[in-house]
């Protein structure tokens, strides 16, 4: 009985959206082919690698638009995000002896140990997802990507590394969340440097193209992948300790 | 007059209907993960057709690799099925 009602369902959802897609490409509901480039679109794509006061020396528009054009509307997702990390790390804060309990305990807690093959195919593969991260970011301002996407590919990177490696092997190795943190506020600062600099060379806020050739896009792109990579990474080792071990140090039953 | 590319994208983003609901109607939560990124999976190509390859590289990474791995780390510190109805 269940199973036919939802197939009832799932039917109805895939007729609905089959007929608005037929009435949109083929009927012109929404009026979309009779204006194909509206005016917004085509100052966009005529002026962002132009020469001129309102250019953006990048010839990717999505980029320019991104971080130039609609520069405010990054920022404050940038901010968004700061906000998000700075409330996992005040909601599952520890203190300092607290932290020391938790190394302590995952020291003693059994480890999974990964077969060699995928230890050693899982470097190679990583190598690649950094160095393919790294072409997204640092090209972004020449080629589709940018900071976040180069970013979010490289939190899939330290993410297998969790899988594969322990969070433990990862923090005997450095990579504490004290690091990882100082990584993030260093992309913070890159991005608020990048932001403010055009006020000292007299004009607004965020009016990045003021600086030499493509530098402001490309510091923004910096900035972004740092924040976007090393900010996942954190709270990837915040949320990572084993829920007992949490528990126990919370109620302070180890002492 | 149907081109091809526009019923690629119908058929694939249809697919990520039937992926969605199917993880919706799921009551173990780790099958539910899996079968959202498959949906998701399905829409990047959709954005992959559209010719929006910046919304591809940051939709791919977020939803199959970040997203699921928050998700899970969630359900470990919970239980896996979903109980009730």
């Amino acid at each position: 009985m269940t199973l036919k009602r939802d197939t009832a369902v799932a039917l109805s959802f895939l007729l609905a959206f089959l007929v608005l897609s037929y009435a949109v490409v083929e009927n012109d509901v929404m009026g979309l082919s009779k204006n194909p480039l509206r005016p917004l679109g085509e100052f966009y794509l005529s002026h962002a690698f132009a020469p001129g006061e309102m250019t953006s020396h990048s010839p990717e528009v999505v980029t320019a638009i991104v971080w130039n054009y609609r520069g405010f509307d990054t920022l404050f997702e940038t901010f968004v995000f700061f906000l998000a990390i700075m409330g996992t790390l005040s909601i599952l804060r520890l203190s300092g002896g607290q932290e020391d309990m938790v190394r302590d305990m995952e020291r003693v807690e059994p480890h999974r140990h990964m077969d060699l093959i995928v230890q050693v195919i899982t470097r190679l593969v990583l190598l690649m997802i950094v160095g393919i991260s790294a072409s997204i970011a640092l090209h972004g301002h020449l080629t589709p990507g940018g900071g976040f996407q180069g970013g979010s590919a490289m939190a899939v990177a330290s993410l297998l590394l969790f899988a594969v490696f322990s969070k433990f092997t990862l923090e005997r190795r450095g990579l504490t969340l004290r690091h990882t943190l100082g990584a993030y506020a260093v992309g913070i600062s890159i991005i608020l440097l990048t932001v403010y600099a055009p006020l000292v060379l007299g004009g607004h806020f965020l009016q990045i193209n003021l600086l030499p050739g493509e530098l402001g896009l490309f510091d923004l792109d910096v900035g972004e992948y740092l924040a976007v990579s090393f900010g996942f990474l954190s709270v990837f080792l915040i949320l990572g300790v084993s829920e007992w071990i949490f528990r126990r140090v919370l109620r302070g039953e180890l002492r | 007059m149907i081109e091809l590319h526009l019923l690629i994208l119908a058929m694939v983003v249809s697919f990520g209907f039937v992926f969605s609901y199917l993880a919706m109607k799921e009551h173990d939560l780790l099958k539910a993960l899996a079968l959202s990124s498959v949906q998701s999976t399905f829409f990047a190509l959709g954005f992959y057709i559209l010719a929006a390859p910046d919304i591809v590289l940051a939709y791919l990474a977020i939803a199959v690799g970040a997203y699921t791995a928050l998700v899970i780390l969630a359900i470990s510190k919970t239980e896996r099925f979903e109980v009730g109805e």
